[in-house]
Formats: C-alpha cells, structure tokens, sequence
C-alpha cells in the first residue's frame, strides 16, 4: 500500500480553504525529508537525524516516482504541485534512464488513476515553460499509447489517454485535440452509415463528449465556437435511441410509478453540453491550471516567455474501426439520488454530472486489482476537483438543506455511492464480477463509516421503495449485494423499517425480495444467527425447522407413499449395497406403482432414489457430490429414459431441500455439470412443473436457478464462439466448431423461448392455473396483477439475455468480427514470443 | 490474461502472500532438490487458493455460497484436524481458471465470512495429505499456543509447543 499512503492529515476532510502559499514551491526540501522520514527505511533516518549533515538524498528517480503518485493528494494546490513537479523534473532531465521512468509512470497513472489526469498532463503544461522538451517528450508518449488503444478498440484506455492531450489543448498549435475530435466523429458517420444499430459510433461519440469540456477548459474562450459546432453534429447520434437500449432500462413497464425515466449516457452529456454552451461553458467543476503559478516570489516582476507551441500528434483511425474485445452496449444512466428534493448529487442537466462520474466509474474499472486504493480514492475524490464542487466531507443531507445557497454543493459520499451502484446495476453486464462493487462498498464502509454509511442506508432505501418496478436481474443483483454487505457488518439493519411489509402477500415484490434477502442471508451463516438479528414480526419468515442439522426424510413418514421401499433404499445406497440389490428395491417400487395405477412408474422410483442421495448427502456439499457421483450412471439412465423422471430428479432435490433453497440451486448446478441434468429439463421443471399461477416467478431461487442455467449455456456458447475466431483453424477444425456453434444456437434458442413462452402465458393473463385461481378465488385480484406484472419483467430480462447472447453468437455477429478479422494484416510471428514473454514477467513482479 | 503492465501505481491484491516464497527458501535449505519450476513458476497459472481463519464452524455450504461469487468451483476441501477429522478452520478452494482465483484474492481475501475475517493465498494446488492440521493436537499450528480466546476456533489454544513447523 505503500504508493497511496500518502499524507494523511485526518482532516484532509478540509483541503480547502488552506492558506494558498505560493512560496513552498520552490521549497520542498524541508518536506521531501518530512515524507521521507515516514517511509524510509528506519536505518538510513536514524543515520540521518544523528548528522544532519550527511543526510539521506533521495535518488531523482524515487523521488519523482514519489511526488507524481501523490500528487494532488497533499495539502497543497494541485497547481502548485504540478509546478514543482515539472521543475524537479527538468533540473534532472538528463539523468541517464530518468525520463523514460518517468513518462511510463505518467501513462500508467494516466490509465490507472484517470482522477489524476487534469493534474497530470499539467506537469507536462508547466514543462513547456521550464523545458519544452518535456512537453514534446510527454505529448509523444501519450499519443504513442493512445494510437495503440485506438488501434486495439480499447475504448476506456483511448479516452483517458485522450483527456491527457485536451487538458495540454493550449500547447497546441492551431485546432490542437479538435481537429482529432473531428476526424473521430467523421468516422462515427461512416459507422452509423453503414449500420444505423452501431454501438461503436456510439462509444466514440461519448468519448469525443466527455473529452470536449477539459479542451475547453485547457483552451480557454477560443475554442468555444469548434465546440458548438461539433456539437451541432453530434446531436444527431447522441439522440438517437436504438432498439438494443429499450431492453438496458433499469426500471421496467409502463407504470408511471418508475422513479426514473430511461435516459442513455450520450443523450444527456448532449443535453448538458448543449446547456453550458448556452452559457459559454463554464464547466466550473474542472481544475484550473495557471502559468502564473511558475513566477518565483523574488522576481515577481519577471514575466514568463511564451512557451513554444507544438503540433498536434496525428492519428490514423483504423478502417474498419475494431470494436474492440469486450462487447460494446450503450450505457444508461443509472443514479439512486439525483433529482430529488435536496440535490446532494448534480441533477441530470449538469454536466459536472456526467464528468465526475465517468471519472468515479473509471477509477473504480481501471483498479479493480486494489479495492484499499479504490475506496481510498473514491473517498478522496473532492481532492481532484476544482475547490467548493463539493461540501465538506460528510456533510449530513439535512445540513446540506440548511446550508442550501444560491450554488449546489455536492455530497461526495453520495456520488460515489452513486457511481458504484451504477456499476453493479449495470445492463446487460457490469464490467468486472459483482463481488467487486460488493467488496469497494464494504472497503469504503471500512474506511470512513460515518461519512458512507448514511448515505448508503439512503440508496438502499431508494432501491427497496422502487423494488417493483425494477428489472429482475437487478433485483436479484441487489438482493445478493444486500445480503453479502449485511454479512460484513453483523447483518446490522433497520429491519423495523420495512416490518410493516411482513404482512404482504408473499407474492408483493417487496415481501418477495425479503423473502429472498433473509434466505441469503442464511446462506452466508445460519438460521438461529439471522433470527437474532430481526424483529419479531420476521421470526415467521425463518421457520424452525431451518435449525435442524438435516431436513426431514419424508420415507420417514410411514404415511408418505412407498416409505418402505424409500428407506430401504437409502439405508442399500448408504451401504454401498451392489446395483441389483438397489435395482431389486426399485423394481419394486415399479411394481407397487403400476397397480397405484401410476402412469409413469419412474417417477416415484426416482423421487425414492433421489431423495436418497440428498439424505446421505445432507452431511455436506461433498458428500452429496460423492452420492451423485456414485448414482451417476443410474441418474443418467434415469435422465435418458423419461422426460418426467428426469424433471423428477430437479423436483426431489428441491423437495428435498425446500427450506434450503441455495442447496437445492446448487446441487442442480452440479447436475448440470455432471450431464445429468439437461438445461431445458431445469427450466422445464422450474417454469412449467413448478410454475403455479406464476409464484414460482416471485421466489428469488427459482430466478437464480433459472438465469444460472442460461448463463451457463451461455457461456459455454462463447467458449465455443471464441474457437471459431481462433486464426489458422483447419477445414476439420472449422467443420467441428461450426457443428458446434449451431448446436450451441439451437439450444439456446430453445431454452429462450421455452422461457419466454411460459412467462408470456402469465403476463397475458392467459396461465391456467392463473385463471383458474383468479376464477375460484384462491388469488386476488391484486396478487393477480403482481404475478402479471412479475411474469411481464421476466420477460423483458430474458429477452434482453437472449438478444445479448445473439449479439455474440448470432451469425451475423460472427460474421463481422471475421471480416473485421480478414481486414487485419497478419501479425509478425515474434509478437506472441514477446507476449508471452512479457506475461511471464507480470506473474514475477 | 491479466494486462501486461510492469508495475501498478498501486498494489495489487492478487499477488500470493510471502508464505509461498518462505516455503521456497525454507525448502532450498533444507536441501539441494532441484526446485523447478519453483513455486512462483508454479502459482503463475494457480487456480486453488488455501483460504484461513475460518470457524471451526463453518461450512461448505456457506463457503461455496461467497467462493462461488467469482467462479465455478471445481473442489472445495475442508481442513480437517488429523485426529477429530473435523474442521479445523482452513479450506482449499479450486477453480477452474486462473483468473477466477485471482479474482478471489482481490474481492474476497479480507473480507467476512461467518463473521470473521478471512484469509486467502494463492496455492500451488491440493494434494492428498494437506486438508490435515499440522499442530501437535490435530489442528492447525497457530491454533495450538494461541493465548487469546477465540471461540469460532476451539476456546485457547491447546498446547503451547513450539518447534513444529507451520504449514498453514
């Protein structure tokens, strides 16, 4: 952690408003040894205190490291450390090795810390003064790097990169960035030409709106009319909605009871440039960065020369444009607290909105490898911004009204809540798994639990009061959240807050995700701990029967058809009995069933031998798994011979494990895995068998038993679909993972419209059960409604889910990411040797 | 593939401990065996990870419930005391990719389960014999002359021998 452990004056929580003096740029000795007593090593500082004279220098290099990787982290002026920096730097230019050293650093901290970068590129904007050299030096590196990422597709990497060069905008000869930003939205307009449902002009048009305001900024007054007229142009792109965006809304249905309409990343960041342009583009909340900072106090009549001018670096913008590797979606909006009554975060219409958070969201993508520096970071963020964009620290939202004047003052807790949050609700897919968000919320908790945790306990409150409309991905995403992060703080919540909820239909989606939130909960420790920490009006939620050490085995019961032969059974199994000895019990269940009058005698065979395998494996995970492996061939026979037997084995495990329903989803999991179980037998069972009215659609488990089923299909799809992008395959080759890949197709399709069919059949009211149930009564009128609506959200997230899957394994995918492939020249073959090699290396480090 | 990048401005979580390093050296004093590929080499594709500090009373079920938030798990192998066969507090947990494990370090390591703090290191993988505590009693070492009471791990520590040799 050494590299962000940077001062920590504690109330670094009041970095504004410190006295602004000039004079400590040019002496930072006396602090440079202050750091270094922190951090060197305890030999040399003894050394050092003892003959002052001999004292520690610092190398160049350490120090250079030292001073840019904190920089604007201290208590002093981001300007003024940026200066120093640049001075530092030039007086060791020539120091063999030092400049390259440094220029990667500047780059990496460019795409790692993308808070940092106005700060950054102005190092190299005070080296044009003291040594224009370094300017030229910082331009090349950072546009060397910015090409790769062009070339690459690698979005996120090309638009920080290309931030770096707009803040330098006034170095610039002539248009500077803007002549790029042209050339990119010319490319946009090839793009959208050529298929008007692009998504990459999209992603570069975000990129040319984002990168505007620091141009601006950088640039001053004369850049002003460029940037009306570019976004003239862009306006047409940024308002335009394709029809993948109608399934990436948050809330769904056409209830006007959603807190939020659908607004795309683009569509606002438009609207809020075309605002500031109104207003001559204040654009308030970016850092200032002055020339004036370089006058020394003892020549304070001395004026600075004018730096040198540079050209701005050109640009070869691949064609085709390579969409890069990960799939590129058009973002929406997501926030759980902008335009509310007390505006603790920018409202929609400010585009200081838009540039803190793409800048909170890209530190939290970019250094997913270091959670401690992320909530550091994120907590730190009114650091990198220009001086009263936000209130102070931990400002409760009460004070905030109070102090409420003529200029907002944000709430840094809740934007970065904010940006988190928009990160794991993130549709289709969020960036890194979800346990990430989960582990930077529980990292920021950690670390400033005063200022974070209210406004936390907000968002939460603001998800659970739209719980029923939003998309059931996200709900089920937020409950799993929810459950873990109770987890880490000794499942401490104002449960009393929602008790009235408990009386609800449990078919209500706020009793419903309840439901769901406790049995995760329970997941993560164990009943009688969750009971403890809930009001008495949920103990009902948490049947006792949870605190047994197995459930029941219903053979136990003599009552229970076939409990005979059921216990026979399992006391064979247990005993490793031989196969016929097992048979010989199942034959006999087949013959009792055939005189029942039982159409298909496997069934009850099978629900016998189930069972079995569950009670011998309730000890733990892995003893049912040596069960199952043990039954396997049997199962599979099973599995192979009846379609109702095989949904039997689904039903007997869930029976099994009624009130333990995450041992149930697991243990199918597995027999998926095991081919026992095909994916359509578990929708099948799961939305036709057990589908009901429509409750099934209620219980968070069905949805987690379903949605993992898909995903995994899914992923094996992609596997699949990675093979055939593989270059040189041979005709064999390419014959087999074509076979493949349709198979892979086929079933997918299956599985999605079989899904989609059963929960149409309840959204449309056109369910048997459901109207049977409505007509004689046993569900109201409202529960009527919930199940509808229910039915009608799942549809629109496994449609979304299917049409996701087909953007990457549908033929038409397929096809243009081999033209895209034909297009390229071939690689040299020692590039994969450095590949590895370097590969290597980064497993060293 | 993890991004190819030399070193990060900030440290990375999904490093493996000094532990895997330690027993390099220990074991290349303790003799001449050629050690190849040595234990870095060997965690460089690594997809099983020692997980430690658990309760004894934790189960798989529950371990497999926040493991699998990074990945398909492959096999999960509870710590056993050698004499008790019951859990003494540590698991391996397999993935099937490298990247899952590593995911785990950086998302899960440090963070709670069961209430209490655990902790993950990346591991050259199981081998039948090391789901045992090494203590003298049966259970892991550090649990053996633990003067603080800790009741998710047996009370006190049980004897206070010193001069075995921790493996976990």
């Amino acid at each position: 952690m050494a590299d962000v452990d940077v001062k920590q004056d504690g109330g670094d929580y009041k970095r504004r408003g410190r006295n602004n003096n000039r004079k400590r740029v040019y002496e930072d000795d006396d602090d440079d040894r202050d750091h270094y007593d922190r951090r060197g090593p305890p030999t040399q500082r003894r050394r050092h205190e003892r003959s002052p004279r001999h004292r520690y220098e610092e190398p160049p290099r350490a120090k250079l490291r030292r001073l840019i990787l904190n920089v604007a982290s201290s208590a002093k002026l981001p300007e003024d450390e940026a200066a120093e920096i640049a001075a530092y730097l030039g007086e060791k230019y020539d120091e063999p090795g030092l400049v390259d050293d440094f220029f990667q650093l500047f780059i990496q901290l460019i795409i790692e810390q993308p808070f940092r970068i106005p700060v950054v590129a102005a190092v190299a904007f005070y080296g044009n003064y003291i040594k224009p050299e370094m300017t030229v030096d910082a331009v090349q590196a950072v546009a060397v790097k910015a090409q790769e990422a062009l070339t690459a597709g690698n979005w996120r990497d090309f638009k920080q990169l290309l931030r770096c060069l707009a803040c330098l905008q006034s170095v610039f000869e002539g248009e500077g960035v803007f002549a790029l930003l042209r050339q990119l939205f010319d490319t946009v307009v090839d793009l959208q030409t050529a298929n008007e449902t692009d998504v990459v002009g999209i992603e570069l048009v975000k990129i040319i709106l984002l990168t505007i305001p620091y141009a601006l900024v950088a640039g001053g007054d004369a850049f002003h009319d460029q940037a009306r007229d570019l976004l003239k142009d862009t306006h047409i792109v940024a308002e335009n909605m394709i029809p993948i965006e109608g399934m990436i809304a948050a809330y769904a249905g056409d209830t006007g009871a959603k807190p939020f309409e659908y607004h795309s990343l683009i569509g606002l960041l438009q609207k809020q440039l075309d605002s500031e342009a109104e207003s001559g583009f204040e654009l308030a909340c970016i850092l200032r960065f002055r020339p004036e900072v370089l006058r020394k106090e003892d020549s304070e009549e001395e004026l600075l020369s004018a730096p040198p001018t540079l050209a701005f670096p050109a640009f070869d913008i691949p064609k085709p444009v390579n969409p890069g590797s990960k799939g590129v979606f058009p973002e929406a909006f997501f926030s759980v607290y902008a335009n509310q009554e007390t505006e603790t975060v920018p409202n929609t219409t400010e585009i200081a909105g838009s540039l803190i958070r793409d800048v909170l969201v890209d530190t939290i993508d970019q250094l997913d490898f270091n959670r401690e520096a992320v909530a550091k970071f994120l907590i730190d963020i009114d650091n990198y911004w220009a001086v009263n964009t936000f209130a102070k620290r931990g400002t409760a939202v009460d004070k905030l009204r109070e102090n409420a004047s003529d200029k907002a003052m944000w709430k840094s807790e809740d934007m970065l809540v904010d940006a988190i949050f928009s990160q794991m609700l993130k549709l289709p897919t969020p960036e890194h798994k979800l346990v990430y968000y989960y582990s930077i919320i529980t990292q920021a908790c950690k670390v400033a639990p005063a200022a974070i945790a209210p406004s936390l306990g907000r968002a939460i409150r603001f998800v659970y009061k739209n719980i029923d409309v939003m998309d059931v991905e996200l709900v089920y995403r937020f409950l799993d959240w929810f459950a873990q992060h109770l987890s880490n703080f000794e499942f401490r919540w104002r449960w009393a807050e929602w008790a009235n909820d408990t009386g609800l239909s449990n078919l209500h989606p706020k009793k419903a995700f309840i439901v769901a939130v406790l049995d995760k909960e329970i997941r993560l420790s164990f009943a009688k701990r969750i009971r403890a920490t809930l009001p008495d009006a949920y103990h009902p939620l948490i049947p006792t029967s949870l605190d047994k050490d197995v459930p029941d085995f219903k053979y136990d019961n003599d009552q229970t058809p076939f409990a005979a032969e059921g216990k026979l059974l399992w006391q064979q199994f247990r005993k490793k009995e031989p196969d016929e000895v097992i048979q010989a019990t199942i034959d006999e269940i087949h013959k009792k069933a055939e005189q029942f009058g039982i159409e298909d005698v496997l069934v009850p065979s099978t629900d016998a031998f189930v069972t079995a395998i569950c009670r011998i494996g309730s000890k733990s995970l892995s003893h049912a798994l040596s069960c199952v492996e043990r039954g396997k061939e049997r199962l599979m026979n099973i599995a192979n011979s009846s379609d109702a037997a095989r949904r039997q084995i689904v039903a007997s495990v869930v029976e099994f494990w009624k009130d333990q329903p995450g041992v149930a989803v697991n243990l199918v999991d597995k027999l998926l895995n095991y081919t026992i179980l095909q994916p359509i037998t578990v929708v099948q069972w799961a939305l036709e068998d057990h589908m009901g009215a429509g409750e099934a659609l209620t219980q968070g488990w069905v949805y987690e038993m379903v949605s993992n089923t898909v995903a995994k299909v899914a992923k094996r799809n992609y596997q699949i679909t990675e093979s055939r992008l593989q270059k040189n395959l041979s005709q064999q080759q390419l014959e087999m993972v074509e076979n493949a890949m349709m198979i892979g197709r086929t079933s997918s399709h299956e599985l999605f419209k079989f899904i989609e069919d059963a929960v149409r059949g309840v959204a449309e009211g056109a369910n048997e059960q459901l109207m049977e149930k409505q007509a004689n009564g046993s569900l109201t009128e409202e529960e009527v409604l919930h199940l509808r609506a229910w039915a009608q959200r799942w549809y629109t997230t496994f449609e979304r889910m299917a049409q996701v899957e087909k953007s990457v394994i549908g033929e038409e995918a397929i096809e243009t990411k081999l033209k895209f492939m034909a297009a390229q020249p071939e690689p040299e073959s020692h590039f994969e040797d450095v590949g590895n090699g370097m590969a290597d290396g980064d497993g060293q480090v | 593939m993890a991004p190819i990048r030399t070193q990060s401005t900030v440290e990375r979580l999904d490093r493996p401990s000094t532990y895997a390093s330690s027993k390099k050296r220990r074991r290349n004093n303790r003799d001449d065996r050629d050690w190849s590929p040595d234990v870095e080499d060997k965690l460089k594709d690594a997809t099983t990870l020692y997980v430690g500090n658990l309760s004894f009373y934790t189960t798989e079920e529950q371990i497999h419930e926040l493991f699998s938030k990074c990945g398909e798990i492959k096999r999960l192998v509870m710590g056993l005391d050698r004499f008790q066969k019951t859990p003494c507090g540590f698991c391996f947990v397999e993935y099937y990719t490298h990247q899952d494990a590593l995911d785990c370090m950086k998302y899960i390591g440090g963070t709670k389960l069961d209430e209490r703090i655990i902790r993950t290191d990346l591991d050259e993988g199981f081998a039948e014999g090391r789901q045992y505590g090494r203590g003298k009693s049966g259970g892991q070492v550090r649990d053996e002359y633990r003067s603080e009471y800790d009741p998710g791990r047996g009370g006190y520590g049980r004897a206070h021998d010193a001069g075995i040799e921790e493996d976990y």
